[in-house]
């Protein structure tokens, strides 16, 4: 018998979340990269809702394989949820994670961008440095077209989006809370697809509860590129009854901003005047899937095999989340959690040379529409002839159960992406 | 080092090894595992449920955890978010799924519970004893659930569904089970979901 270093044990001997834990303290903790490539590797680019999960779930079930986390940002926040720190009913805080969870799983998390993916070479580019894999998963989330918004590139730093919760959304609460009574508050929403459907009604009914709570006289305007609300519409637009203060005008897609005249411009010409602007603009998926091809013609999206999720541009990679289009899906949290352990599970089968099971995804979303109420949509899947097809979707109604269910989501969730 | 003393190490390093990856195992090379892991975005990882609103599924009887899904899915207990799921898993095989959370450790609630009103509840219980026993643990045999170790949350929720008669309406084995909770206060629920959360 050999001996083998404390290291390559680590590495070759299937070890569990025991020994991943010093691991991750003793062997990995100062590293820029994980060297060279002694076992199976899996690398895994972003740490959001699907790429943290698809990090776990690999080591969860083969703990053998060496699984290297590529996320820039040293701590998680949550975007579901962050809505709710606008109206300041939670705070930001209560939902920001950091990574030590998955450590301990053995995962290798390196707080650096992934710069370039190289599918011939099967590796990954972190500046100068290189990292192989075997098998590649891509959570890259959403990036912004700044340039679809006239105006909007160069003022890209002071209009919030606040649609990546952190500092943006800390920035636009103060906004709101320092805007006059009396104020014009405006948000727009894109055309879909965007990152979280439900989630800028959610957002117009969290600012419109804050203003008729503190700032009586101020007003809300929401100009939304969509025809109608695109997510629980009967349930939003009874919601939105609640709020005389919210003024909705569907078919009013923003393009063009003049900061100097605190003015947006919608595509019908009307010009709307604010005193804050909360402008969420067109999206992608984020950019490292766009250099690395792994869009489709649109230049925005990733097209998956529905059991898998290897992309349909470049074998071995495999995207999952918010960027992933062609699935009857919505972009959610819990959907991009759902696609981690699908994908996980699948390149652990792949790997081992097995045949991955097909397992459907699963979503349900919570939107907070005052307060203390929500409401929730629920979709169940099957795989049928190889795609994701839905079984059917469920709304609930408005009501203080529901957002204590969501409070039990949110706790079990995060829990499960990084706990 | 000696070749003995490396062999010592060696198979002392195997059986540690194993000893580590035979508890993370157990989920996935367990037939119902990726039948089940999309269970835990709520009930949490092999069904250890640490919310307060959302059932600990580790370790519950596979019989009452199937006819959860029956009665989910067929719409007698109320919940929009249970009966799509209890739909999918009635496709994907609730004998797997129910077979997989029956074989994983009972974990109780880590909900942290008032010591008042466990003590409250514990008085209070007596009603209770006839049916679910003198420790919570039920019958299967006439269909009574365990309770014990269940989030106080869900347990009080279950027994207001019961009292304002929106879980399994109409349900004839269950008239006096109703009647029962028509007589107990709010407040009391409160206090007897402590108590049986509190049980192990």
């Amino acid at each position: 018998m050999t001996t083998l270093s404390r290291r390559q044990f680590l590495r070759t001997s299937g070890t569990g979340v025991g020994l991943g834990l010093l691991a991750a303290g003793g062997l990995t903790g100062c590293a820029t990269t994980p060297g060279p490539k002694t076992g199976r590797r899996v690398v895994v680019i972003g740490g959001g809702w699907g790429g943290a999960t698809a990090a776990k779930y690999v080591r969860l079930a083969d703990p053998s394989i060496e699984v290297v986390l590529l996320e820039p940002n040293k701590e998680f926040v949550s975007c579901p949820f962050s809505n709710l720190v606008l109206s300041g009913v939670k705070s930001l805080e209560s939902m920001t994670f950091g990574y030590d969870g998955l450590r301990r799983h053995g995962v290798k998390v390196l707080h650096q961008a992934a710069t370039a993916i190289e599918p011939d070479k099967k590796r990954v580019r972190v500046g100068d440095d290189a990292i192989e894999y075997d098998r590649l998963i891509v959570s890259p989330g959403i990036d912004f077209q700044w340039e679809r918004v006239e105006g909007l590139a160069a003022a890209k730093d002071t209009v919030l989006h606040a649609w990546k919760a952190g500092p943006q959304t800390v920035a636009l609460a103060r906004q709101l809370q320092s805007m006059a009574d009396g104020g014009v508050f405006v948000m727009s929403i894109p055309l879909m697809a965007y990152r979280c459907p439900p989630g800028p009604y959610e957002r117009a009914c969290q600012v419109a509860w804050y203003l008729k709570t503190n700032k009586p006289r101020a007003k809300l305007i929401v100009l939304d590129a969509n025809k109608n609300i695109v997510s629980k519409t009967g349930l939003f637009q009874a919601a939105f009854k609640n709020y005389p203060n919210l003024e909705y005008r569907p078919a009013s897609r923003v393009e063009k901003i003049d900061t100097s005249a605190r003015e947006v411009t919608t595509e019908i010409g009307d010009r709307v005047k604010y005193d804050v602007i909360n402008l969420i603009p067109p999206q992608r998926a984020g950019a490292i899937a766009v250099q690395a091809d792994l869009v489709g013609a649109d230049k925005r999206w990733c097209e998956v095999n529905h059991v898998t999720y290897e992309s349909v541009k470049q074998k071995g990679i495999h995207v999952i989340g918010d960027a992933t289009i062609g699935l009857p899906v919505p972009k959610s949290g819990t959907m991009a959690n759902s696609m981690g352990k699908i994908s996980a599970s699948a390149v652990v089968h792949l790997l081992g040379g097995k045949e991955p099971p097909q397992m459907p995804p699963v979503n349900v979303c919570y939107s907070w529409v005052s307060n203390r109420e929500a409401i929730a949509v629920i979709n169940a899947y099957r795989i049928a002839q190889g795609k994701v097809v839905m079984i059917e979707q469920k709304l609930t109604s408005q009501n203080v159960a529901v957002a204590q269910n969501s409070e039990g989501w949110a706790r079990s969730i995060w829990n499960d992406i990084l706990g | 080092m000696t070749n003995s003393i490396r062999l010592f190490v060696g198979c002392a390093s195997l059986i540690l090894v194993l000893a580590l990856y035979g508890g993370a195992a157990a989920g996935p090379l367990d037939p119902g595992y990726p039948k089940a892991f999309s269970c835990s975005a709520c009930h949490g990882f092999a069904g250890a449920s640490g919310a307060d609103t959302v059932p600990v599924l580790a370790g519950m009887q596979s019989w009452y955890l199937k006819k959860a899904i029956q009665d989910y899915a067929s719409g007698k207990r109320p919940s929009p978010e249970m009966e799509s799921y209890s739909k999918m898993v009635l496709e994907l095989g609730v004998d797997d799924v129910a077979g997989y959370f029956a074989r994983q450790k009972r974990q109780p609630s880590p909900v942290r519970l008032d010591s008042a009103a466990v003590e409250r509840g514990r008085a209070a219980s007596t009603q209770c004893v006839v049916c679910h026993g003198a420790q919570g643990k039920g019958d299967p045999a006439k269909g009574i659930p365990d309770l014990t170790g269940q989030p106080p949350g869900y347990l009080k929720n279950q027994m207001l569904l019961f009292k304002a008669d929106r879980r399994s309406p109409g349900d004839e084995t269950l008239k006096s089970l109703k009647a029962l909770m028509k007589a107990i206060p709010d407040d009391q629920a409160s206090d007897l979901a402590a108590y049986y959360s509190s049980l192990r």
